[in-house]
C-alpha cells in the first residue's frame, strides 16, 4: 500500500492536535488520567506510575495493591524519561501508538474484507470509506484523543486487536496470533476473539489459497500459537516479577474478581455494591458467562462475517466487560465505519447518536454532582452510565440487524429495498 | 461447529433454494431455509452450551453450601449437662505430728465422718488424707498459695489445705488460726483432749470438721449458686449468704480471658501531673496480678488527665463543718465520673476493661471523703474503682504536690487491689488470699464448663434450625477442641485438679466462642429462601426467559420434524 499524501496529511494533522492540545493546555493529561470515565484500575496511568516507581526500587510493583497491568509493561515505561520533569517523550510515545493503529485500521480497510469476504458479499458496496477516511474517524474521535492524551494503557491491548485483525485481513495468520496473544496478555478479555480471528484467518487462507487444510487442525494448529505467545509473554513477565502467583493474582486475578468497585462507565461496580456478599462470586461468574457467551452465539449466526463479528464482539465488550472505559468504545468506534455500507440499512442511528452524546456529556456532570458538589448521589452516576450502556447497546443491536439484512437481502436478491418490519 | 458451516455455498447458489416468490405471494415471506434453521439450531446451542457447561458449574461452585459435620447429639448432651456433673473433692492434708498414728487416724477417721454428715451438698466435698511429712507441705503451700500443685506430680490431686494439728498448753477449748498468707489452718487443742481411739465422736473432730465446713461454706454455697442455674443454692445457706454471693456475682465482671486495667490520674487543675505509677503497680499490684495467672491475663495503662472538670450536672461538693472536709453524697457518687469529657476508652482490644480512678482533689476542695461514712473509695458495679486521695499539703503551700511519690500512692493501691479482688468475683470468705483465689479457681472452672457447655448446646440448635447457614471446617474443629476440652476439665475436676481444670476449661471456652461467632457462618444466617428468588429473577429472568422460549421452540421443532421422519 502506497504511503499517499492524504494519509500523511491525515495522520500529520492528528498528531499536531495532539501536540497542540498538550502544549495549550498542559494540565489536560493529568487532568484526564484522573477522570473515572477514562482510568480505570486496570489501565490508570497514575497507577502504572506507582508501579513503575515500585518496580524501579526493586519492590515487587504488586505491593500496595495498587497496579494491577502487565508487567510488561514496566520495563518499557522505565526506559521513557522520568514524567514529572519532561512529559512530552511520553506523550509522544502515546501519540506515535495511535497512529501506528489508525496505520492498522487502514490496512484492515484496504483489504476489503469486511465488505467482500469469501462467504458473503455486501449488496451496498458502492457506499464505502477509503482506509484514510476510516483512520481519520479514528483519530479525530474525541474518546480516543481523550484516551491518548489521559495515556491510558488500553492504547496497547487497543493496537494489539486491531493489529491482530490487520494481519488477520492480511492473511498473515502466525502474526495475528501473536498480537492477540499480546492483547490477551495485556488485558485477558481480547482472547475471546480468538474464535471469529481464527475464522477469518481461515477465510483468508481458503479464498487466496489452493491449498485446502481441515478447519479443525487450523484452528488447533493457531490455538496452540495463541497459547504459546501467551505462555512466552507469562513467563517474561515472570522473569521481571519473580513471584508468579502473585502477578497473576493481581493482574487476571483482578480482572476476573472485580475487587475494586471504583465507578467507571460500565455496569459491574454498581451491580457488585448492592450485591449481597454470599451470592457476589455467582454473580461474577454470571456476569463473565453472559460476556463470553455472546462469542459462541454470534460466531455461529454470523459465520460469513467473522470480521463483523469481532467488531459486534468489541461493542459488547465496551458495554459488559468489568473494567470498561471510553477507549474500549472509541475501538468500537473504530471498528465501526469500516461497515460504512450497513449506515442505511440501520435505523435508530439518530437515537444510538443522541444517547451516547447526552450521556457522554451528562456523566461528567453528574459524576461532580455526587463526588465534588455532594448534592447527588451515586444512583445519578449509574443513571448516566445506564444511558451511555444503552446508547452503545442500540448502535450494536441496529448494526447486527443491519448485517443480518444485508446477508438476507443478499440471499433474496429479488426483495431487495423492501421495508422491514419487525415482528 | 465451525468446520461444519464451512462448505462453500456461492450467494447465487443460496439464494435459489428457498421457492421464489412469484407475484401473488409477494406479501407471504420465503419459507426459511435449511441454512437459515440450522443456523438458528447452531446459534441456540451455543447459548445452552455455556450455560450448561460453565454456568451451571458455576452455580453450584459458588451457591452450594459447605456444611462441616459437628457431633449434634454430643454437644446437645453437654448442654443439657448429661456428659458431666462436676464434683469438687477438695484434698486436705492433715499433719499431726505430736500424736501417735493409730491416734491420728483415728482422729482422721472420725473427723471425716463428722464432715461427711454436716455436708449436704454431695458434688464438693472434702477429703482428709493424713501426711506424716511434717516439714514439706507448708513450704509447699507456700505464699503462693494458688498453685500447691507445683510439686505435685500430674496426676496427684491439689492440695487444698493443710491442717496442722497442734497440741498448746492451758487451752480449754481447741482453737483454730488461719494464715493469711498460706493454705494453712492451724489448729491448737489442749493436750488432755487427745483423742483415745475409743471415743466415738471426739470434740476435737467435730471442732476440726465444723471450722473446715466454715471456711468452705461461702465457696460450697457459690458454686451450688452457679450449679443450680441461679435459682435456688443450698437449702441451708442463710438467706443473708445467698443474697450476698449473688450481689458478688452481679458486681463482678463477666470472666474473660484478657482484662485490661486502665489506671487513671485525674486532677482539677495543674498539680499533680506526673506519679510514680510504674513503681506503685510493680510494687503493690504486680504480685496480685502474678498469683492471678492461672485465672486471667492481665495488660495495664495509665494515663494523666489535668483540669478534669466534674460534669455541669453533678452537685458539687459540700464543705462540712463538723468533719473539717468537702464531702460528696453517697447518692450523688453515680454521677462523680465524668463520662462524656473524661477519656476512658470504653474498651481496648478485645477484653475487657475495668478503670481505676484516682483522683486528687483541689486544694480549695481538700480533703474530699463521701459523706454518710467518710470513705475515700467506691466500686462502681463492672466497671472499675474510684479513689479519692487527699495528699498532705505542705505548710503554707497552696497546690498539690506535682509529683506522687511511690508512698503516696500506697493506700490507693492497696484500695485498688481490693477493688480488683472484688470486680474479679473473688469470694470475701475465707481470710486468707491465696485460699480465695483457690476458690475463684474453682469456681470460675465450674462457670466456665457451663458457659462453654451451653455454647455448645445453642451452636447445635443454630445449626440445626437454620440448615440454609454454612458450617465452615474450622467450626467443626473448634467444636472438636471444646468438646474435647470440656471432658478434660471434667475428668480434672473428678480427679481434684483444678488448676488443670481451670487450664481446659479457658482453652473450652476460647474455643466455643470462636465457633459460636465465626463470621462465615452468620453472614448467611439472614437469608431465608424466599430472598433468593429476589436475587435471582432481576437479572436471570430477562437473560432466561428469552433463551428457554428458544430452547423451547427448537425442541418442538426437532420432535415434529422426527414425527414427520418417522411417519414417512
Amino acid at each position: 500500500m502506497a504511503v499517499d499524501r492524504r494519509m500523511i496529511g491525515v495522520f500529520g494533522v492528528a498528531f499536531v492536535l495532539r501536540l497542540l492540545l498538550i502544549c495549550l493546555f498542559p494540565s489536560l493529561p493529568d487532568l484526564l488520567t484522573g477522570r473515572v470515565e477514562v482510568s480505570t484500575p486496570v489501565n490508570s496511568f497514575k497507577r502504572l506510575q506507582e508501579g513503575l516507581y515500585l518496580y524501579t526500587r526493586n519492590v515487587s510493583p504488586y505491593d500496595g495493591g495498587v497496579f494491577h497491568q502487565a508487567p510488561l509493561l514496566l520495563p518499557l515505561f522505565s526506559l521513557l524519561p522520568d514524567i514529572h520533569s519532561n512529559p512530552v517523550p511520553t506523550a509522544i510515545f502515546y501519540f506515535i501508538v495511535d497512529l501506528v493503529n489508525a496505520y492498522a485500521l487502514v490496512t484492515i480497510s484496504e483489504s476489503g474484507q469486511s465488505i467482500q469476504s469469501r462467504l458473503h458479499s455486501a449488496v451496498r458496496k458502492h457506499i464505502q470509506w477509503d482506509g484514510v477516511s476510516v483512520a481519520a474517524w479514528f483519530l479525530f474521535n474525541p474518546f480516543t484523543i481523550a484516551t491518548c492524551l489521559a495515556r491510558s494503557t488500553s492504547v496497547f491491548t487497543t493496537s494489539g486487536i486491531l493489529f491482530a485483525v490487520s494481519n488477520a485481513v492480511g492473511g498473515n495468520s502466525v502474526n495475528a496470533m501473536l498480537a492477540l496473544g499480546f492483547a490477551s496478555y495485556l488485558s485477558l478479555y481480547p482472547a475471546l476473539l480468538f474464535i471469529p480471528l481464527v475464522l477469518v484467518c481461515y477465510d483468508r487462507h481458503l479464498q487466496y489459497s489452493n491449498k485446502s487444510s481441515k478447519a479443525v487442525g487450523y484452528v488447533l494448529q493457531h490455538a496452540a500459537i495463541l497459547a504459546a505467545s501467551v505462555v512466552g509473554l507469562l513467563a517474561l513477565s515472570y522473569l521481571i516479577t519473580g513471584n508468579f502467583w502473585e502477578f497473576i493474582s493481581a493482574t487476571y486475578g483482578f480482572h476476573l474478581l472485580v475487587p475494586d468497585l471504583t465507578p467507571n462507565v460500565g455496569l459491574w461496580w454498581y451491580f457488585f455494591i448492592e450485591m449481597f456478599d454470599s451470592f457476589r462470586e455467582f454473580f461474577i461468574g454470571v456476569f463473565w458467562l453472559h460476556l463470553a457467551s455472546y462469542v459462541g452465539g454470534l460466531t455461529a449466526r454470523l459465520r460469513r462475517q467473522p470480521l463483523f463479528v469481532i467488531a459486534s464482539l468489541l461493542g459488547v465488550f465496551a458495554i459488559f466487560k468489568p473494567y470498561p472505559s471510553i477507549s474500549d468504545a472509541s475501538l468500537y468506534f473504530a471498528m465501526l465505519p469500516l461497515y460504512r455500507h450497513l449506515f442505511p440499512l440501520m435505523r435508530y442511528t439518530f437515537f444510538a447518536v443522541s444517547a451516547i452524546l447526552y450521556s457522554s456529556l451528562l456523566g461528567p456532570a453528574f459524576y461532580h454532582l455526587w463526588i465534588y458538589a455532594g448534592s447527588g448521589n451515586a444512583n445519578f452516576f449509574y443513571a448516566i452510565t445506564l444511558v451511555w450502556s444503552l446508547g452503545l447497546s442500540i448502535l450494536l443491536a441496529d448494526s447486527i440487524f443491519s448485517a443480518l439484512h444485508d446477508e438476507w437481502e443478499q440471499d433474496h436478491p429479488d426483495e431487495q429495498g423492501v421495508e422491514v418490519k419487525q415482528v | 461447529m465451525t468446520a461444519k458451516s464451512g462448505d462453500p455455498v456461492s450467494p447465487t447458489a443460496d439464494a435459489s433454494t428457498p421457492s421464489t416468490p412469484s407475484k401473488s405471494t409477494q406479501r407471504v415471506p420465503a419459507p426459511e431455509s435449511p441454512q437459515a434453521i440450522q443456523t438458528r439450531f447452531r446459534v441456540i446451542a451455543a447459548f445452552w452450551a455455556v450455560i450448561i457447561f460453565l454456568g451451571f458449574p458455576i452455580w453450584w461452585q459458588t451457591t452450594s453450601i459447605y456444611r462441616a459435620h459437628l457431633p449434634i447429639q454430643e454437644m446437645v448432651d453437654w448442654a443439657d449437662g448429661k456428659t458431666c456433673r462436676p464434683v469438687y473433692p477438695l484434698e486436705i492434708q492433715v499433719v499431726a505430728p505430736s500424736l501417735q498414728l493409730p491416734e491420728s487416724q483415728h482422729l482422721l477417721r472420725t473427723t471425716q465422718h463428722t464432715l461427711d454428715d454436716l455436708n449436704e451438698f454431695a458434688a464438693h466435698h472434702l477429703r482428709l488424707k493424713l501426711t506424716n511429712d511434717t516439714n514439706g507441705s507448708p513450704a509447699r503451700a507456700g505464699n503462693d498459695g494458688t498453685d500447691t500443685s507445683d510439686s505435685n506430680s500430674e496426676d496427684a490431686p491439689d492440695v487444698a489445705l493443710t491442717v496442722h494439728v497442734r497440741p498448746e498448753e492451758g487451752l480449754l477449748a481447741p482453737r483454730s488460726e488461719l494464715q493469711p498468707h498460706t493454705t494453712q489452718l492451724d489448729v491448737f487443742y489442749p493436750p488432755s483432749q487427745i483423742p483415745s481411739p475409743s471415743t466415738s465422736n471426739p470434740p476435737l473432730s467435730i471442732f476440726i470438721a465444723q471450722e473446715l465446713q466454715r471456711l468452705y461454706g461461702e465457696e460450697k454455697a457459690t458454686i451450688a449458686h452457679i450449679l443450680s442455674g441461679e435459682t435456688t443454692g443450698l437449702d441451708s445457706a442463710s438467706p443473708e449468704l445467698t443474697e450476698s454471693i449473688s450481689r458478688r456475682l452481679r458486681r463482678s465482671m463477666k470472666y474473660a480471658e484478657t482484662y485490661h486495667l486502665s489506671f487513671s490520674l485525674f486532677t482539677p487543675g495543674s498539680a499533680p501531673s506526673s506519679w510514680d505509677i510504674e513503681g506503685a503497680v510493680q510494687e503493690y499490684l504486680a504480685p496480685l496480678l502474678d498469683a492471678f495467672s492461672p485465672i486471667s491475663n492481665f495488660t495495664i495503662d495509665t494515663q494523666v488527665q489535668l483540669y478534669a472538670t466534674f460534669s455541669p450536672m453533678t452537685p458539687a461538693p459540700v464543705y462540712d463543718e463538723v468533719e473539717a472536709a468537702w464531702t460528696l453524697k453517697k447518692e450523688d457518687l453515680s454521677a462523680f465520673i465524668n463520662a462524656a469529657e473524661w477519656p476512658l476508652n470504653p474498651s481496648i482490644g478485645s477484653g475487657p476493661t475495668l478503670n481505676f480512678i484516682l483522683y486528687v482533689p483541689d486544694p480549695s476542695q481538700s480533703p474530699m471523703i463521701v459523706k454518710e461514712n467518710r470513705a475515700s473509695s467506691w466500686i462502681v458495679p463492672q466497671w472499675g474503682g474510684v479513689f479519692l486521695l487527699n495528699p498532705p499539703l505542705a505548710q503554707g503551700q497552696t497546690s498539690n504536690p506535682v509529683y506522687l511519690e511511690q508512698d503516696s500512692l500506697q493506700s490507693a493501691f492497696k484500695t485498688f487491689s481490693h477493688q480488683l479482688l472484688t470486680l474479679l468475683g473473688t469470694p470475701s470468705t475465707p481470710s486468707s488470699l491465696p485460699l480465695r483465689l483457690q476458690t475463684l479457681i474453682r469456681v470460675r472452672a465450674a462457670s466456665l464448663l457451663l458457659s462453654a457447655s451451653s455454647t455448645m448446646g445453642s451452636l447445635a440448635r443454630l445449626t440445626e434450625s437454620l440448615p440454609s447457614i454454612p458450617i465452615p471446617a474450622n467450626v467443626a474443629s473448634s467444636v472438636s477442641t471444646t468438646l474435647s476440652h470440656l471432658s478434660a476439665t471434667c475428668s480434672h475436676l473428678r480427679e481434684g485438679r483444678f488448676n488443670a481444670a481451670l487450664a481446659s476449661a479457658r482453652v473450652a471456652e476460647n474455643e466455643a466462642e470462636r465457633s459460636f461467632f465465626e463470621k462465615t457462618m452468620v453472614g448467611q444466617v439472614y437469608f431465608p429462601d424466599e430472598h433468593k428468588v429476589a436475587v435471582y429473577l432481576p437479572l436471570l429472568g430477562p437473560i432466561g426467559v428469552p433463551l428457554v422460549v428458544g430452547l423451547m421452540k427448537e425442541v418442538k421443532r426437532l420432535v415434529a420434524a422426527w414425527k414427520a421422519r418417522k411417519r414417512v
